[in-house]
């Protein structure tokens, strides 16, 4: 008994694009001023900035492309990643508390990210990027009522 | 309740003792002040003395804790002022700890350690011996209580039996002292010594002072150092080592100079570690870990709950705490083996290019190509590490096994995973293996490696990742059921025949 496996909204490339642009910027410029510095050739800054922009730009794509989520019957299940791929089952027993958080870029392109928390010590707080806001409220309110019915006894 | 009064000259002479040398040194150490002499040296030092002093006053007077029935309130803060009432059924540990000076005042500080956030929830400096004593006893009884309560049952007795299950005799204390010697500091020296020693000898220009007596008598000299300071530093630690069962709970006390004390209740123990360094495993002996989600990251030794002893003793122990069965343990596929040994010869090149280029741009030149050896190395390295990864999955626990320097085996208990992450790297992808992390909330995954299956095939990995989270499943509905029917049994039960059900199935 597992849910439909979800995909993100395709509109969260545009955030990913957007944050390695806004990167590449910044080194772009950097390097752009050493060369002015050092005398190297003016060319080095503005293709930093293009190979930086195309790599972010692919990753961003093939990172939407590898993300899906399924609500299942008793744990969320999570894979994505383009270089190391992981999973990760997050049982609703488990679940600490649940957020809906939206950035100022998230907000421009209308999605939220929903944050669940567990009391794992290894960094296991899990983020679904990329819903819009009906979505990840919706998402956060099942999450939320599962993690109640699932009887929370002592989660430690 | 107040603290005692004797932590205010106490605290005011560490005060001192920190800052009042630093300023002696920085009276002295001026030579522009002319008549700085050890009058002036002294009215610092009281000056600081009399500061501290006041403060600690202030400190004790404005500090007051309180054990109410089902919390430990404490109100604090000089300055600012900070109310915490931390609930005693969240409570993991109480632990104190008394260093010499401490011990001859007859005061110790007792910490109180619950799940999350970093540091001590609440941290007690100083109440008197009998005081701790009494906090830790009442904070046991209380929590028993409330945990009768919830089961319908009439409290217990006082204090339950205690029970030893392991004191450290002399002779596991000073085999401790050799074991924890840290090999690969050792091994890095023993390997960096032939290929140094060749310019230290050109340094010195006596012929008889030649490579054949100076190395060995460079590597013993190291060797007797290291063994030296862990022995000391692991007698200091574990002397008078003594770990005994009360109940439901676990206690503990150890050191010759700081004196530390400390229980752990069996149910909150995330899982049980054990460790074997490569000495250990020669001479057949191993160390056992208790995990809870109470310490925060660095407090090393804190859970420790067998220093050194057989491995067979060392087992019982751990089934003590954590009743697992026979382990027979799946190795991951031999291609695992190749990704080491490509990994290690290529971190063996590195550092032959580290050394040539050293070697080549600075005046320390050395037979730099020795360190081609290392790479020669990289398949037996790669090997070792192979041999001793394992996984094993239990009827009520998972098993994990990693580690040739220091081998760990951790048993997680099913209903205690939090979260179960499968990862495939690019590289792993090309073998077709994948890692499986099984994440607990204990607390020694911060400072070292996660317990993991690491390199299993694909497929494998997938199916345990659903077994483990599966299992957390069933063991849960299992404990559920097991409640409800000690209730309802409980409830027809006549009031005389209540026993202590609730201990015996924690």
């Amino acid at each position: 008994m597992t849910g439909p496996e979800r995909s993100l909204e395709s509109a969260v490339r545009l955030v990913w694009i957007l944050r390695a642009a806004l990167a590449a910027v910044v080194l772009g410029a950097v390097t752009g001023a050493l060369s002015v510095v050092l005398d190297a050739p003016a060319w080095i800054g503005p293709v930093v900035f293009t190979v930086l922009f195309l790599f972010g730009a692919t990753r961003a794509h093939l990172r939407y492309e590898s993300w899906s989520y399924r609500v299942r019957t008793d744990s969320l299940f999570l894979d994505r990643g383009v270089l190391t791929r992981v999973r990760t089952v997050v049982p609703y027993v488990r679940i600490q508390h649940v957020d809906a958080s939206r950035g100022p870029v998230e907000r421009a392109f209308g999605l939220a990210t929903v944050v669940v928390y567990t009391a794992g010590s290894r960094g296991a707080d899990v983020s679904i990027p990329g819903l819009t806001p009906d979505r990840a409220d919706d998402l956060q309110d099942r999450l939320k009522r599962l993690a109640i019915a699932a009887e929370g006894e002592d989660a430690v | 309740m107040r603290l005692t009064p004797l932590s205010i000259p106490y605290g005011a002479a560490t005060t001192a003792a920190r800052l009042g040398w630093i300023l002696v040194i920085a009276t002295f150490g001026s030579t522009q002040m002319p008549g700085a002499g050890p009058l002036v040296a002294l009215a610092v030092v009281a000056g600081v003395l009399a500061l501290a002093g006041l403060y600690q006053f202030a400190r004790w007077q404005r500090f007051e804790y309180e054990l109410t029935g089902d919390t430990l309130d404490i109100e604090s803060g000089v300055f600012s002022r900070r109310t915490r009432e931390i609930p005693l059924g969240r409570v993991q540990n109480v632990d104190t700890s008394r260093n010499a000076v401490q011990r001859a005042l007859g005061i110790a500080a007792v910490t109180v350690e619950t799940a999350g956030g970093s540091d001590v929830e609440a941290e007690l400096r100083y109440v008197t011996e009998a005081e701790a004593e009494r906090l830790r006893a009442e904070v046991g009884r209380l929590k028993r209580r409330a945990e009768d309560e919830r089961n319908g049952e009439a409290t217990a007795a006082d204090d339950p039996e205690e029970e030893e299950l392991f004191a450290m005799s002399p002779r596991e204390l000073a085999l401790l002292g050799v074991v924890s010697v840290d090999l690969r500091l050792l091994s890095l020296f023993s390997a960096v010594i032939p290929i140094v020693a060749p310019s230290l000898t050109r340094r010195a220009t006596d012929p008889l002072f030649s490579l054949a007596v100076a190395a060995p008598l460079f590597a013993a000299g190291i060797v007797l150092v290291a063994v030296l300071a862990s022995a000391a530093f692991s007698v200091g630690n574990f002397y008078g080592f003594r770990l005994a069962r009360a109940g439901d709970e676990l206690r503990y006390e150890r050191g010759l100079l700081n004196r530390y004390t400390g229980t752990v209740p069996l149910s909150k123990v995330q899982s049980v570690v054990l460790s074997e360094n490569v000495l250990a495993r020669r001479i057949g002996y191993a160390s056992l870990t208790v995990e809870t989600a109470g310490y925060a990251p660095g407090d090393a030794g804190a859970e420790s709950a067998v220093p050194l002893a057989r491995r067979s003793r060392v087992v019982d122990l751990a089934r003590e705490v954590e009743p697992f069965g026979e382990v027979s343990f799946e190795r991951p596929p031999a291609r695992a083996r190749t990704r080491y040994a490509i990994r290690y010869a290529l971190a063996g090149l590195l550092l032959t290019g580290i050394a040539y280029g050293v070697h080549r741009f600075s005046e320390f030149s050395f037979a730099w190509y020795l360190t081609l050896g290392l790479v020669l190395l990289a398949p037996l390295g790669a090997h070792l590490k192979w041999r001793n990864l394992g996984f094993a999955v239990l009827a009520d626990h998972v098993v994990l096994r990693s580690g040739f320097w220091s081998r760990e085996t951790t048993v997680v208990p099913y209903y205690r995973v939090q979260t179960v992450v499968e990862t495939e790297s690019v590289f792993q992808r090309r073998r077709d293996l994948a890692t499986v992390v099984v994440d607990t909330a204990g607390s020694r995954g911060l400072t070292s490696g996660d317990p993991k299956a690491l390199d299993i095939e694909a497929d494998r990995a997938a199916q345990l990742r659903e077994t483990v989270a599966d299992r957390l499943q069933d063991s849960l509905q299992a404990r559920r059921a097991e409640r409800r029917r000690e209730r309802e049994r409980d409830l027809r039960a006549p009031p005389a025949d209540r026993t202590q059900s609730s201990v015996a199935s924690r």
